[in-house]
């Protein structure tokens, strides 16, 4: 049996704007039921695809296939796929309802199965009693819900949302994370979602693209992108990490500026600069004049470097200590220490375990 | 917030002359219309001495057959250029604000001219243009002459200016997110427009047209250069009266004038206050 | 990899057909501008430059610049000199008057200010030419003010067809159109600046000359243009509340399109009264807001979208709205 059809497939394409290159030469397969998201910075090209993914934006060059049929170059009410609107776009001048019909009353549902549909779609996003109100007497996340059900009322073969969670603050952010997956999981179709947001993007999706000026750089499950980074662009935009510069010196050692070697999985040819990126939370501070604990007995195979603390920063649940090695500036977050934490000026080491060395070879 | 004054770091007593001020300023803005107002009821024929209150200054001016036909001539043009002008001022407002074309620029730049020059300008420009039009009709073999038409072909020349800004003025505020989600939702371009767009800059179009019938109903310079016998708007027919003098005729067809412009007024400021807060008036070049 | 060869060609397409339809709308009123506004203008450029003839006539036969020559004669150059001062004067006195009127009304509470910016627009929406009767009605040799002032004890004034008279009709009819753009500036205004200013040890009135009247500024010279331009040209006012002996420039091209028929000479004087309103206009636009209005820069660039507060008017009305700039009717 041949593989299913991808539910969309961008195939080297590029949108340029005049001389600007906003997208550059993509290529990128979202399966069927998947909840995908690209992930970047402002102006990093993730919307601009989407928007290609809708018709409102025209590729420059590419192909671009919705469930195998091309659709580059078809305007956006001949495509199978709706949007949520960043700020939602919701229409002032009609009610929550007319809002929510828009859809089919532009493809001519007819009245029963019409008015049916909205009243499922108003159930699943829960705004009954609403129907009759205009957007402008809606709460930001009751805006967002029209917003979902006025595209998914037309049962689109894929939903685009650009940056659906932006406008709203944090607490109704995390609940509509979770309203989302299990709408998502509800409805069973394809979740193409942009965000700058990269906590968002790790909570919500099976797989991520990270995109940086116009390009795509790295593509996989949110633990794939957060654990091994391809790129220092990837391990540096999610979440916090210490970037260290190093030189291959042999398959399964790395010698850091300083000459220190540690060791790390790599293949690359000896003499081929690399960096290596180490998470903050993977890295253990013990202080050295202490008569306690140097070293850690579970501790086997770990690297360490030598450093004195430079700066301290409390966060209740946790401290994060900026420790000067040499040349480089080392970032440890421990989190659940009791007591005082260390000083500054503190003579420390620093140290890690081999599974958290993340080796970048771009 | 919303219900303290403003905090400026003025003095008390600064601020208390203000308020003087302030009130004086519009005491100097209305009492010259009210009085004329109150006046345009005064029985008596001498217009400095009160003799009782009468409307019959208004039956006489209503049954002057000089303003009745001004005040027919000036409605018709008035209608007819806002109706006109209106189309093809929105049209042209739309083409700026999303439309790059060539002559685009000298076209931006010369709809702003008629708003910019001189009333007496514009009013000799258009008469000496007429002039010379009918030279050269006249040599094919109709006649034409200065009248009714010429007003209205005049009043759509400057209106199709004011029409395309206020319009502008609201396109501009327009979020073109909302045509984008039309069309997402299978909107063919003209639906988007008509069922979106459309609704949405109306409020500019009303503002637009009111104020093109406001300025036609207003205008004196411009209709008195272009109008001949038999088209003699209003403020033409008015202008000319006072100059000979005041009269309590004059006094009430002046106040009926007063009361348009308020109602017109009052609509413009219905249509804003829509969707608008209260400093969406302010005008500007 | 297979790319689309038509892809190209599509976006191109997409974009010819966005320019056919933009001179589509705009065709109707690039006609009807050119053949009712371009014309007439070239045509009263090339009268300019006419002759007229004895009878009173003009002939396009023999072109000099005689028109412009006698714009020095020493009666047309007092009468500019005349327009000029009183456009000055009367710029002067609605700055003067409309600046303390503008922010005591930008000042007020919300609701309040409302209702007086309503009081601003129904004058300035008012029939000009019914509010200079008004005027004249009031100031009248036998008018209510006279008699009132007479049965005061004052005694009869006649201020009517002065050059007093004159002034208070212009202030009268543009005071508004200085008031209005000075209120946009002082609603604009964030008075917090002000206060920091006192915070600095500024007192009231240093805080008001070094900091709200230089943020201000734009709305000043925007204000002066609008009550300096209609006011120079200004015909009716002067007819009606000066009388002859008031003579202003605008009085004078119509009497040369009408009694004197000297058509040439009233042609040289509306060139130069335009593009002297042009060149207003045009520094008021530059030291204005020069960031403000600048929708041709980048439009090549990816379409920026405005998001978040602004993108509908309904959803945005408990905030502050933008404030919106219509035209003036122009002056009379």
């Amino acid at each position: 049996m041949a593989a299913p059809t991808p539910a969309v497939e961008i195939d080297g394409v590029t949108k340029r704007f005049g001389d600007v290159v906003a997208v550059d030469d993509i290529t990128l397969t979202i399966d069927d039921g998947e909840f995908f998201a690209l992930l970047g910075p402002s102006g990093c090209g993730k919307t601009t695809t989407l928007r290609m993914i809708a018709g409102l934006d025209l590729p420059s060059s590419g192909s671009l296939r919705i469930f195998g049929d091309e659709v580059g170059m078809a305007p956006p009410d001949r495509r199978p796929v709706n949007t949520v609107f960043q700020a939602y776009a919701l229409f002032p001048h009609m009610t929550v309802r007319q809002n929510i019909e828009f859809g089919l009353r532009m493809r001519r549902v007819n009245k029963s199965e019409m008015s049916q549909r909205t009243e499922q779609a108003i159930a699943m996003v829960r705004l009954a009693g609403m129907e009759e109100r205009r957007p402008s007497q809606l709460s930001g996340g009751q805006q967002q819900r029209v917003a979902l059900a006025r595209a998914l009322v037309n049962q689109p073969k894929v939903l685009l949302l650009d940056e659906p969670l932006g406008a709203l603050d944090l607490k109704l952010r995390q609940e509509m994370q979770q309203e989302l997956k299990a709408l998502q999981q509800q409805v069973g179709i394809t979740f193409i979602f942009v965000t700058h947001d990269q906590e968002e993007a790790l909570a919500m999706s099976e797989r991520i693209g990270v995109m940086s000026q116009g390009h795509l750089l790295q593509v996989g499950s949110p633990r794939e992108i957060y654990e091994h980074p391809t790129s220092r662009f990837v391990a540096d935009f999610i979440g916090r990490t210490n970037l260290i510069e190093a030189e291959v010196e042999s398959a399964g050692t790395l010698r850091l500026q300083n000459g220190k070697l540690i060791a790390a999985g790599i293949s690359a040819p000896s003499g081929a600069a690399v960096a290596v990126s180490l998470r903050p939370e993977h890295i253990r501070v013990h202080p050295r004049d202490a008569s306690a604990s140097r070293g850690d007995p579970g501790d086997p195979g770990g690297d360490s470097l030598d450093g004195t603390i430079a700066d301290v920063t409390y966060l209740g649940h946790a401290v994060v200590y900026s420790v000067a090695a040499g040349p480089t500036t080392i970032e440890a977050r421990r989190e659940g220490d009791l007591g005082e934490p260390l000083a500054v000026g503190a003579s420390v080491t620093v140290s890690w375990d081999h599974g958290a060395v993340a080796v970048i070879e771009d | 917030m919303s219900e303290a004054a403003v905090e400026t770091g003025l003095g008390q007593r600064t601020r208390r002359g203000m308020a003087v001020w302030a009130g004086a300023v519009f005491a100097f803005l209305y009492v010259p219309i009210i009085v004329l107002v109150i006046f345009s009821f005064n029985a008596s024929s001498q217009v400095n001495i009160w003799g009782g209150f009468s409307v019959s200054w208004y039956g006489e001016a209503l049954r002057n057959d000089a303003i009745t036909s001004a005040i027919r001539v000036s409605l018709i043009v008035a209608a007819a250029s806002t109706a006109v002008s209106v189309v093809i001022g929105t049209a042209l407002a739309l083409a700026l604000h999303r439309h790059r074309f060539r002559g685009r620029r000298a076209l931006d730049g010369t709809v702003y001219l008629p708003i910019v020059i001189p009333d007496i300008t514009m009013a000799v420009m258009l008469l000496v243009f007429f002039a010379e039009a009918f030279k050269l009709i006249d040599s094919f073999g109709p006649r034409y002459t200065l009248g009714i038409t010429t007003v209205t072909l005049s009043h759509v020349a400057f209106n199709i200016s004011f029409v395309c800004v206020v319009v502008r003025a609201r396109l501009d505020q327009f979020d073109r997110t909302l045509e984008e989600a039309a069309r997402d939702l299978y909107a063919t371009a003209w639906q988007t427009f008509r069922r979106v767009t459309l609704p949405l800059i109306m409020p500019g179009i009303a503002a637009g047209g009111l104020l093109a019938l406001t300025l036609s109903l207003d205008d004196l310079v411009i209709s008195a250069f272009v109008s001949g016998p038999g088209s003699t708007t209003l403020p033409v027919y008015v202008f000319g009266s006072i100059r000979r003098g005041v009269t309590p005729e004059l006094n009430a067809i002046s106040t009926l004038m007063l009361a348009a412009s308020m109602t017109i007024v009052l609509a413009a400021l219905a249509v804003q206050r829509r969707r608008a807060s209260s400093s969406q008036q302010a005008q500007i070049l | 990899m297979p790319r689309s060869p038509e892809a190209r060609g599509g976006e191109e397409a997409a974009a010819r057909a966005g320019r056919r339809q933009g001179m589509l709308l705009a065709a109707p009123a690039a006609v009807y501008l050119l053949i009712f506004f371009v014309v007439p203008l070239g045509l009263i450029t090339v009268y300019s430059f006419a002759t007229r003839t004895v009878t009173g006539r003009t002939s396009l036969s023999d072109w000099n610049i005689d028109a412009y020559r006698s714009v020095g004669d020493e009666i047309v150059v007092g009468i500019i000199w005349r327009s000029g001062w009183l456009a000055t004067l009367t710029t002067a006195l609605c700055l003067v008057i409309g600046y303390p009127f503008a922010y005591y009304i930008a000042t007020r509470p919300r609701s309040l200010r409302a209702i007086l910016l309503v009081l601003v627009m129904i004058p300035f929406w008012t029939n000009g030419l019914v509010r200079v009767y008004a005027i004249r009605f009031l100031l009248g040799s036998n008018g209510p003010a006279s008699t009132l002032s007479e049965s005061l004890g004052f005694g009869a004034f006649r201020i009517l067809f002065t050059p007093t008279a004159v002034t208070i009709g212009m202030v009268y009819t543009f005071l508004t159109f200085m008031v209005l753009p000075l209120y946009v500036a002082l609603e604009r205004m964030d008075w917090r600046l002000a206060e920091a200013a006192r915070d600095l040890y500024a007192n009231g009135a240093k805080a008001f000359w070094k900091v709200t009247l230089p943020l201000t500024r734009s709305g000043i010279v925007a204000g002066c243009v609008l009550v300096f331009v209609p006011s120079f040209g200004s015909y009716v006012v002067p007819d009606i509340l000066g009388g002859a002996k008031t003579l202003l420039v605008g009085s004078y091209i119509a009497q040369q399109f009408s009694d004197a028929r000297n058509r040439p000479l009233g042609a040289a004087l509306s060139v130069l009264l335009i593009v002297a309103m042009l060149i207003a206009v045009a520094l008021n636009q530059r030291s204005g807001s020069g960031a403000e209005n600048s929708d041709d820069a980048g439009s090549d660039r990816p379409r920026r979208r405005r998001r978040g507060a602004d993108t509908d008017a309904d959803s945005s009305s408990g905030s502050e709205a933008e404030t919106r700039t219509e035209p003036a009717p122009a002056g009379l």
